[in-house]
């Protein structure tokens, strides 16, 4: 009997935490969503079952956040993952100094996203950014470039700067990932007549796909959750804002916590729908 | 068998310390916790305060007193002032935060302008007593008041003033200062011709608060109305204020990085002479004079600000106030310390030790006339021309409206579209929110 409770007993504390910290804010948050409660208007809180959803989906705003939500997702994704692996493979040669250069990579992990998204707009302001004066002094430009000042410069902007951040952490999972491979598996496809082609295509991509799966949800979830850096290089601008920009300019500028709950919750179901898509399509059992 | 009586017990003081923490105490300990570790007095426990009690306030760093002033109030009322600086971005989004959730995030809170009809909506204020005398002492009172309820005292006064660079007018031979916003505009296009400032209009339009407010002012000053009646926009003067900006971008008079830099920088432009005509905060009367943020000391004057015809009549006012917050155990000694923290005599103070200008004018006028505040120009006559642009006061949806606004005028300046179109997107938004109210 005792032995039937002690691991219950152990999880206690666990359990407790995620139930606070966790599932009762989801609950919470669901159960804002399904209410009129604007906080300017606090005679006027009700039920209205899922009202916000629809004014949220058929609202313009909504569908033009979601889009560069989309548009930065898929290119931080992209280059992350591409990125990430070929400087994974520069740091697998053994030479004197790669720990050195282990540590400059990750670099820019550490640092805090608003921290980044400044360091990068000094770089791409319009009047005093150091791009600009770099490609004026070369004569490459005459002009300054307004690299802020359109729609998808911006993002793209925003998708490089989350995929600076990003890559360190695929890097190091694929890394990982190759360092896990036996030689073995190497020696055997090299005697079988592989070359170096075929065996990258046959033997360390398949072996490396759960890695990879790592990696890419990680990379999907800080795309998906970039604000500080948008913030940092274009403020509360319609041009640049994704749907978490979306969701606290709702909630916490416009004091509509029905409204911006439900588009929180919307971004969780997206959020959501990609993570299981990425745990079933690569986080495959491998076997050496 | 001690294995597992370990584990439960340091399973059990996880979650007795969890809920420990957790726990909401009471309120002089959370106000205790709460309180900023560097700013003055926080070191003092509320329960070792004198008679009065103790309170809380949260405000930027440019509105703490400093600890003599402090001290100088408990001997006074036996009031203990725990202090919990923050940055002005933080404060709003704490005060939702908690008020939400039926608490107070301090006593005394800092209360910007255009918070106003928001806090009022919402009832998280509680309305201030202020005399007669004060109310005609002090124009800005105004924009704190909703329906002839106080709602917070301005300890900051900040309102519209121009400016412009002497020197530069003189190399362009330009004589006189400009009355109208058409001379302003003429005297731009002879400076840039005649090479003496290439982007001589400070103007912000990057996606943010500042650029809503100019233009409210722009129109408010030009024309001399922002809002109809019903708190839709009027569109002949806002379009015509939008027309104006289309022109001076159009022409480049001004400079294109102020379509994505910060409003604060478009209107430093000024002090480096890189920027002629600027119409912004006071502030910048006591910035023109300083040697670490100006360049061009001696050649920026303050002026009245132009208007249609010849100046303008009236200006507006982006003042800071203190109120008390609703869930405040602690109301009357909250109000106590606003009546003490705006008094004359403190306000004379805080412009010393904090440089705040003052919000009487009394105070204002004698500061300009004993030369405290140098090369105050036009200061003292503007401050005389403050009313309101809202007609029914800061309205509720005022965050919402200001985004609509900043937004399409960034996108105008951007060259998506023209004033026209912009005008078109802002007013079918303020016009929803209208009828959402």
């Amino acid at each position: 009997m005792k032995k039937k409770i002690l691991p219950y007993l152990l999880l206690a504390p666990m359990i407790l935490i995620m139930g606070v910290l966790v599932f009762y804010p989801i609950i919470a948050t669901f159960s804002y969503s399904l209410k009129k409660w604007k906080l300017t208007a606090p005679n006027d809180i009700r039920f209205i079952g899922v009202k916000n959803y629809a004014a949220v989906l058929t609202s313009e705003s909504f569908w033009y956040s979601f889009r560069n939500t989309v548009f930065i997702l898929a290119v931080v994704v992209i280059l992350t993952t591409v990125l990430g692996f070929l400087i994974s493979v520069f740091l697998n040669v053994n030479v004197k100094g790669s720990g050195i250069l282990l540590a400059i990579a990750i670099l820019p992990w550490a640092l805090p996203p608003y921290v980044n998204g400044i360091l990068w707009k000094f770089v791409f302001s319009s009047g005093y950014g150091f791009m600009n004066k770099v490609l004026l002094g070369l004569g490459v430009i005459n002009q300054p470039v307004e690299w802020l000042g359109s729609r998808w410069s911006l993002l793209l902007l925003v998708a490089l700067v989350v995929t600076w951040r990003s890559i360190p952490f695929m890097a190091l999972v694929c890394l990982a990932g190759r360092q896990s491979i036996p030689d073995g598996i190497y020696e055997a496809a090299r005697i079988d007549g592989g070359n170096t082609r075929t065996i990258f295509r046959t033997v360390t991509l398949p072996l490396m796909l759960p890695f990879f799966g790592i990696g890419i949800t990680s990379a999907s979830v800080t795309a998906i959750n970039v604000f500080d850096e948008i913030i940092a290089l274009s403020g509360y601008s319609d041009l640049g804002k994704n749907i978490l920009v979306e969701s606290y300019l709702t909630t916490f500028s416009f004091l509509d916590f029905g409204k911006g709950s439900a588009v929180t919750y919307l971004v969780m179901f997206f959020a959501g729908i990609l993570g299981v898509w990425y745990l079933k399509s690569l986080n495959r059992e491998v076997e050496y | 068998m001690k294995k597992k009586i370990l584990s439960m017990f340091l399973g059990i003081s996880m979650v007795v310390s969890m809920a420990a923490g957790c726990s909401g105490g009471n309120a002089s300990e959370d106000k205790a916790t709460d309180a900023s570790t560097d700013a003055p007095n926080t070191e003092t426990a509320p329960e070792e305060s004198g008679e009065g009690g103790s309170i809380t306030l949260m405000a930027p760093d440019w509105a703490i007193p400093t600890e003599e002033q402090l001290a100088e109030f408990k001997d006074e009322t036996g009031i203990e002032v725990v202090v919990n600086e923050v940055g002005w971005d933080d404060i709003r989004d704490k005060m939702v935060t908690a008020a939400a959730g039926g608490q107070a995030v301090a006593d005394v809170v800092e209360v910007d302008w255009s918070w106003v009809g928001e806090f009022y909506a919402a009832d998280w204020l509680e309305p201030l007593d202020v005399s007669d005398e004060v109310k005609a002492d002090m124009p800005t009172l105004e924009t704190f008041t909703k329906d002839g309820k106080v709602l917070a005292v301005p300890y900051a006064n900040d309102y519209r003033l121009s400016y412009y660079n002497t020197k530069q007018y003189e190399d362009a031979g330009i004589k006189d200062e400009p009355q109208t916003w058409e001379e302003v505009y003429e005297n731009c296009k002879t400076l840039k011709q005649k090479g003496v400032c290439d982007y001589p209009f400070a103007l912000p339009l990057n996606a943010e608060e500042k650029t809503s407010t100019y233009l409210m002012w722009l129109a408010y000053t030009m024309n001399g109305v922002v809002f109809n009646d019903d708190g839709t926009l009027s569109k002949d003067s806002v379009l015509a204020a939008l027309q104006y900006e289309e022109k001076l971008i159009k022409d480049e008079l001004v400079d294109p990085a102020d379509k994505t830099s910060s409003g604060m920088d478009a209107y430093k432009r000024i002090l480096s002479g890189s920027a002629n005509f600027l119409t912004g905060p006071t502030s910048f009367v006591s910035k023109s004079t300083n040697e670490e943020e100006c360049s061009v000391i001696g050649q920026i004057q303050p002026i009245l600000v132009p208007g249609k015809d010849a100046k303008a009549t009236v200006t507006m006012a982006l003042p800071e106030g203190l109120g008390v917050t609703k869930f405040s155990e602690n109301k009357d000694a909250a109000k106590k310390f606003i009546e003490w923290y705006t008094s004359a005599d403190m306000q004379e103070k805080l412009n010393a030790s904090n440089t705040a200008i003052p919000t009487l004018n009394s105070v204002l006028k004698k500061l300009i006339d004993n030369g405290t505040i140098q090369n105050a120009g036009a200061m003292m006559e503007e401050a005389e021309l403050i009313v309101s642009p809202f007609p029914g006061g800061v309205p509720s949806y005022y965050a919402e409206m200001s985004n609509a606004m900043y937004n399409a005028i960034n996108k105008m300046a951007l060259g998506e579209m023209n004033a026209e179109e912009a005008y078109a997107e802002m007013e079918k938004k303020v016009a929803e929110l209208v009828k959402a109210e």
